[in-house]
């Protein structure tokens, strides 16, 4: 893969999105599944106190931007650079989604928190390898608590919601 | 695996922080209550293994669908509704 700029950004800053990382303090090298290593800001890294399923062990993430692929994210893995996904904000093509926020905010133990802090993305499966079958994950949100620099995978069950939502749906 | 007999509203402790309740018993099915932690994921076993599986699949690094699908949605942008 070639030169990419690379845009990392912070859910935690508003205004310039993140933009590019200014300051060294915090700055932390990293490899990634697909960039290569890049160098990123350690307070943007985000915990996952109950992990992945399917990824036992592994709770610190780290989401990077890219203009070119924008609105796609990456969800890098801080302790696995093999390990990445690619997440979106659900809706852009589903505008009616909701996720129980109160819900996750009581589970989570996240009592503290308002619903504004959270923010809500889904996890996109290419394995397909064409944009016409690529799928996003609608029953296993992940849910960024922006204050808290912690996220979690919820688990929406009961709901008309799937796991292999198209994202581009054929007209 | 620990099998253990339990009646109506008895528990069992799993370490310290988790506590199941059987809290009825219909024929076949048996209702618990389970108390856990934030950090602790209580799921069905089937519904766990579904995420679980996805989260497998999408993990692939499979990167070669993003440039045209990023071309979709600006399609999307500037087609009316």
């Amino acid at each position: 893969m070639g030169f990419l700029v690379l845009r990392i950004t912070s859910p935690f800053e508003k205004g310039d999105g993140g933009g590019f990382l200014k300051e060294r303090k915090n700055a932390l090298k990293l490899e990634t599944r697909d960039f290569g290593q890049v160098e990123i800001d350690e307070t943007r890294v985000i915990t996952m106190p109950a992990g992945m399923p399917g990824f036992p062990g592994l709770g610190r993430f780290i989401i990077l931007e890219r203009e070119e692929t924008r609105p796609f994210l990456w969800y890098q893995c801080v302790d696995d650079p093999g390990l990445a996904f690619v997440i979106i904000n659900p809706n852009l093509f589903r505008p009616d989604y909701l996720v129980d926020l109160g819900a996750a905010l009581r589970d989570m133990s996240w009592r503290d928190d308002k619903e504004e802090d959270l923010l809500v993305y889904v996890i996109v499966n290419a394995s397909e390898g064409v944009p016409e079958k690529i799928t996003a994950n609608l029953i296993g949100p992940i849910v960024i608590n922006t204050s808290k620099k912690e996220a979690a995978q919820l688990v929406i069950t009961g709901s008309p919601y799937s796991h292999k939502q198209l994202v581009f749906q054929s007209s | 695996m620990l099998v253990l007999t339990r009646k109506v509203d008895e528990c069992i402790n799993i370490g310290d922080d988790v506590v199941i309740k059987v809290i009825g018993i219909d024929g076949m099915q048996v209702k618990l209550g389970i108390d856990a932690p934030g950090n602790v994921r209580v799921l069905r076993r089937e519904v766990y293994e579904k995420i679980r599986d996805e989260n497998i699949r999408s993990a692939k690094g499979n990167t070669s669908a993003f440039a045209k699908a990023v071309e979709l949605f600006k399609e999307q942008e500037h087609t009316p509704k």
